[in-house]
């Protein structure tokens, strides 16, 4: 596993070098084209396409803005400039390492006691019957381990195979182990899980074999099953759903990371003084729908892309953790984060449109974050114990809290699809009625200067 | 010429305050026009008015005698007194951005932009943030901005301000070649000298009304008669002070500009002046700009 997390760490280096150099490269080519254009200019050749060159790339983000009128314009303008930004970008790698060693590093404490996938080179000195060596590929299956067995000429060369590692382990007349050192050390090539079980199983044959057992009657001792146990009641404890729990903490690092955006985003805006520049050409609700617009799919975009790179690693590693998971669960933190972005994005730009500075942003977001902070915590104990409270069915279907707590009811299987569906038109509709009022809080505070604005002077004006 | 912005009876309160009170005005393409007044006169007031960024109370604004709105004001050009730029954006997408804004498309707006930087002597900053350009750089950017999609109207409140002689001869330039292209170019300003220079035609405004307006020839050539006089060593023209009919209007440095009554002979303050000391200059002079702004305001 340790190479995976080299490869991985690797391919993060490589990925930022190439994109550092990918970037000079650009900026060189500019720059030619820039002196190009003044050699040309100064040997009086007639230019018609301007001194420099802008780059194809942003030709085709401004391209297709367009298509989206106005907004589309302003929505790319977010999206190039997010995108481009160190904070996205380190972000976005940290997210990724993050959720990356989530899963790589329970994986390797899991393979460590015998359940990763592995091949295992086992030596066979003297005779080794068909029913032995069933066992041991039997038992490989079960810890996971694709067994190969190697026949050794003597024990001089088992011991000599087993030293240069090319054996896990050796059997010996299938009455003993030879290992070259305990294999519950880092440098061991065997599955500690296997030896233990070969040598396990091997006594229970040796017992049977000595109790006179025929070749059947040790078949279905061996593969004897366990009976039923059957409950009357579920009871009130249930298995932790670990996707739904990282789930929900990546749903808020991302509502609260792109919200926060927002509201820095308008503030900067306002107090660069270039939204007097950007409203003399567009109308507030064009300039606030293209932002929340562009930063929102950003942040979808991130969402996608960190959900892939979880199922990917997952897979490659063959992580349980996000197996074990209703796809539902899943499916309901996505919608609910779409729809608590949707809501949250206008409340945060209506905020930020009354503030000028940096310390008036932190006074504005504490209050906006407290029912987020609410429906997050609520959220995780509800998942973790798997039981509900009528109060906590409650904040469901308020569109503040709801973007946590109806995906926590999902994960744990307390909500019909009507109760489901009842919420996201709720929330649908605060949705609408919240952005009418930010947005005409936003129209008349943005180009206000002078101090903080209050709802008050607003409702005056 | 015939007046193709019109402002009609513009009014606006903030609470006690009278930013704009019934203010009209004419302003004819082609020309370069200075805004003036005094700080709180209500300039700004104005220039964000036209382009919608300030509610009024009542009152209208006009182009081509068609009331504005959001489509026309596509085709204006603004530059507002303090930066308007994204400190964090490139110089040139910057610009790109603001004209695609304006309607153009992008591959236009991608040629004007160059052409503009070109003009301006910033080409060599496109791939640069605006952050990290000189005041004065950042002020032709904020010009280029406002240029880039070839406006019919510019508004400019305080395009001169903090700009050393280089950069506001740059700057003024465009703004001439703008008029005699056809644009429409008003412009606010302190610098009453650089004003006088630019324009053409100057509207000085006080407490949000109108106070006069007129070509800066009509202006410089109306009012009583005034001398331009130096005196050696003289520095506060106390001589000039007592005589009767005599007003004293400027002082810089070592000339003193003088206003006489009708009734005045000048013979008697050239003597006046050659008893003060060796008298260096004694001629009629035009009003200058600065003397109507203070004379008007009185």
């Amino acid at each position: 596993m340790r190479p995976l997390i080299i490869i991985g760490a690797l391919a993060v280096v490589i990925i930022i070098r190439v994109s550092m150099r990918m970037r000079k490269r650009r900026q060189q080519a500019d720059q030619a084209a820039m002196m190009a254009g003044e050699e040309a200019e100064s040997a009086g050749e007639a230019t018609t396409t301007g001194p420099v060159a802008p780059t194809a790339s942003s030709h085709r983000a401004a391209n297709f803005g367009a298509r989206f009128g106005d907004v589309g314009i302003i929505a790319m303008r977010e999206i190039t400039e997010r995108v481009r930004g160190r904070i996205f970008r380190v972000g976005t790698v940290v997210i990724l390492l993050a959720i990356g060693l989530a899963i790589i590093i329970p994986n390797l404490n899991h393979h460590s006691a015998g359940s990763g996938v592995t091949t295992q080179e086992v030596g066979i000195v003297g005779s080794l019957s068909p029913e032995f060596q069933k066992v041991v590929v039997e038992a490989g299956k079960a810890d996971k381990d694709d067994v190969h067995f190697v026949t050794e000429s003597s024990l001089d060369q088992a011991k000599r195979n087993l030293r240069d590692k090319s054996l896990a382990f050796a059997i010996v007349n299938d009455d003993a182990l030879l290992l070259n050192e305990p294999p519950s050390d880092s440098s061991s090539p065997a599955d500690p899980t296997l030896v233990q079980d070969v040598a396990e199983y091997f006594g229970l044959l040796h017992s049977y074999q000595s109790a006179d057992l025929t070749s059947a009657q040790i078949h279905s001792v061996t593969n004897a099953q366990s009976i039923p146990v059957n409950l009357l009641s579920q009871g009130q404890t249930k298995k932790v759903n670990a996707t739904s729990v990282v789930g929900l903490i990546m749903l808020f690092v991302l509502l609260t990371q792109y919200c926060t955006w927002i509201l820095i985003g308008v503030m900067q805006e306002k107090s660069s003084r270039v939204v007097e520049v950007l409203l003399a050409a567009v109308r507030p609700i064009q300039l606030l729908a293209g932002k929340v617009l562009g930063i929102g799919l950003v942040a979808l975009s991130q969402a996608v892309v960190v959900v892939g790179f979880a199922l990917l690693v997952a897979k490659a590693v063959g992580s349980d953790v996000l197996k074990g998971s209703e796809p539902m669960a899943l499916l309901a933190e996505l919608v609910w984060f779409v729809l608590g972005y949707a809501f949250y994005c206008w409340v945060y730009a209506a905020a930020g449109s009354m503030a000028e500075r940096q310390d008036q942003v932190q006074t504005l977001a504490f209050p906006l974050s407290i029912p987020i902070l609410i429906g997050y915590i609520f959220s995780i104990t509800v998942v973790s114990s798997g039981n509900a409270s009528p109060l906590f069915k409650v904040l469901a279907y308020l569109p503040p809290t709801a973007p946590f707590a109806m995906p926590a009811l999902v994960a744990i299987n307390q909500v019909a699809w009507w109760q489901f569906l009842a919420s996201v038109l709720i929330t649908l509709a605060a949705t609408a009625g919240v952005a009418i009022f930010a947005a005409r809080i936003y129209s008349r505070a943005v180009l206000r200067t002078g101090g903080r604005v209050r709802l008050k002077q607003l409702r005056n004006s | 010429m015939a007046a193709v912005l019109e402002l009609r009876g513009l009014s606006r309160r903030y609470g006690d305050i009278v930013a704009l009170d019934d203010l009209s005005l004419e302003v004819p393409s082609g020309q370069v026009v200075g805004f003036l007044g005094p700080n709180g006169a209500g300039k700004t007031t104005t220039m964000r008015a036209i382009f919608g960024l300030t509610d009024l109370d009542g009152g209208s604004v006009h182009w081509n005698g068609k009331p504005v709105d959001q489509k026309t004001r596509r085709r204006f050009g603004y530059m507002p007194e303090e930066r308007g730029l994204y400190p964090g954006m490139h110089v040139g997408e910057q610009i790109e951005y603001f004209g695609r804004l304006h309607g153009m498309s992008s591959h236009d707006a991608a040629n004007s932009t160059g052409q503009w930087l070109e003009r301006l002597e910033i080409a060599n900053r496109w791939n640069d943030k605006v952050e990290v350009l000189s005041h004065g750089n950042q002020q032709r950017v904020q010009l280029a901005a406002a240029l880039v999609h070839q406006p019919e109207l510019i508004i400019l409140d305080e395009p001169l301000s903090g700009l050393d002689p280089v950069g506001i001869d740059a700057i003024g330039k465009v703004l001439v070649d703008q008029a005699h292209a056809g644009c429409c170019v008003i412009f606010s300003s302190h610098q009453l000298d650089q004003v006088e220079e630019l324009c053409e035609q100057v509207t000085i405004v006080d407490h949000g009304h109108l106070v006069v307006t007129g070509t800066v020839d009509e202006l410089a050539t109306s009012g009583p008669r005034r001398l331009v006089v130096r005196v050696e060593c003289d520095r506060d023209g106390a001589w000039a002070r007592s005589l009767p009919g005599v007003t004293v209007s400027e002082i810089r440095g070592s000339e003193i500009r003088l206003v006489l009554d009708d009734n005045t002979d000048s013979d008697v303050v050239l003597t006046a002046a050659m008893a003060a000391g060796k008298v260096t200059q004694f001629s009629f002079g035009r009003r200058r700009l600065s003397e109507v702004f203070r004379e008007s305001l009185a």
